[in-house]
């Protein structure tokens, strides 16, 4: 079932970025741009989850906070606060009025999708869930029960963001089928820069926690940075994919 | 309550303009000397935000317009040619000031002095620049990402 997500926040780049966090899931995002507005969706639509700023014009997100927890229909829908303000007393004021979780700007998709989780099952987009070789996307292939992903020459953060949300999908999918061996390869990156060694260190760590096997496909000079990261100092790139293949 | 004289409020904007640009922007800013008279010449935005209460003051973010389009295209996962949309790029700088500024509102409210915060509001233009008087305490900070520097400030006084 597509849950519904409702983001209140005067700010069309917080929005954007909250739709964003959830777009890998099977979920339909809302968007108000003020208590008034939030309100009003949110007695429409009964939001499963309302993620609500507090410093907003016309009306504020304690005050929609207020009037949500007034009405029947409405009180028990979860709210997690999400706001620049952090000052204790404001902490405590809002968790009084019976937030579910309260997350202090500045923040990242991840760590709101983390939170969520603790109130709400997401699932991955029905696309992808049946099984690891049915993530349509041209970076990811199985060879020999191997998942392989491939980045592309212009690994930009764009791409990059769209090959995590991808691979965050193709590990849940792999856990499930007991498929535990995953090649990343990065020999057509044009540049090895921060963000695909960002990128790299994620893959690292979420597949030591889901206890996927790895092997690094790449140059001598991605193994140089990997070697600088306490996650990635013990790893050994490998120069071609059938060298990495014969390490498991 | 603290003394206002007694605030590190450099230390403050410094912290969070520094955690705001690397968890928003992806990007490490360093602080740089700044002098009173410093501004950024040529097409700029300012985004800044007003805090009221036992202390009242405002919090400015000034960056050039070529910086706040590549800070647009960095949070929101975008090619800087994508980025088109200047009501987009001062939202950016709205929602950085925003943050900037919240934090220092919890800082004011956490050592004493409560506040309220107002939403951003965003100046662009050329050749302008802000001048505020009357303030207890004022601080310049700059920073620079690679070849682009920003400049936030911070003016307040006590109103008791």
């Amino acid at each position: 079932m597509t849950l519904k997500v409702l983001a209140v926040d005067d700010s069309k780049t917080i929005r954007k970025i909250v739709s964003k966090a959830f777009s890998t899931y099977d979920c339909e995002v809302l968007e108000a741009e003020n208590g008034i507005e939030g309100l009003s969706t949110a007695s429409r639509e009964k939001p499963d989850l309302i993620v609500l700023d507090i410093t907003m014009p016309v009306m504020n997100g304690v005050e929609m906070l207020g009037k949500l927890k007034g009405q029947p229909d409405l009180k028990d829908i979860p709210v997690i606060m999400l706001t620049a303000e952090s000052g204790k007393e404001n902490v405590m004021q809002i968790v009084k009025m019976g937030v579910r979780d309260y997350m202090v700007k500045p923040f990242k998709g991840e760590q709101l999708i983390e939170r969520v989780m603790k109130i709400l099952t997401l699932q991955p987009k029905a696309a992808a869930a049946a099984s690891p070789d049915s993530v349509s996307s041209p970076y990811f292939s199985i060879v020999d029960d191997i998942q392989i992903v491939t980045l592309p020459e212009k690994s930009d953060r764009a791409t990059l963001i769209e090959i995590e949300g991808d691979f965050n999908q193709s590990l849940k999918t792999m856990a499930g089928a007991g498929c535990g061996k995953l090649i990343l390869d990065s020999r057509k990156v044009k540049e090895i820069n921060m963000l695909v060694i960002k990128f790299v260190l994620s893959v690292v760590q979420n597949c030591q926690k889901t206890k996927i096997h790895l092997r690094i496909v790449g140059s001598a000079a991605l193994g140089n940075e990997l070697k600088g990261f306490q996650e990635t100092s013990g790893f050994s790139v490998n120069t071609s994919v059938e060298e990495a293949k014969a390490t498991f | 309550m603290t003394d206002i004289n007694k605030l590190d409020l450099k230390g403050f904007c410094t912290n969070s303009t520094r955690s705001v640009f690397h968890t928003m922007l992806s990007m490490e800013v360093s602080p740089v000397e700044a002098n009173p008279s410093m501004e950024l010449s040529g097409s700029k935005i300012v985004g800044c935000v007003s805090f009221t209460g036992e202390v009242t003051g405002s919090i400015c973010v000034h960056v050039s317009k070529q910086f706040a389009r590549v800070m647009t295209a960095s949070m929101l996962g975008m090619e800087l040619d994508e980025v088109e949309d200047d009501e987009e790029i001062q939202d950016v700088v709205g929602e950085v000031s925003n943050m900037v500024g919240g934090d220092m509102k919890s800082k004011l409210c956490d050592s004493g002095f409560p506040c309220v915060l107002s939403i951003p509001s965003v100046t662009s233009g050329s050749d302008f620049k802000i001048e505020s008087k009357g303030w207890m305490r004022h601080e310049k900070i700059a920073f620079q990402q690679q070849d682009q520097l920003s400049i936030v400030e911070v003016f307040i006084k006590s109103v008791v």
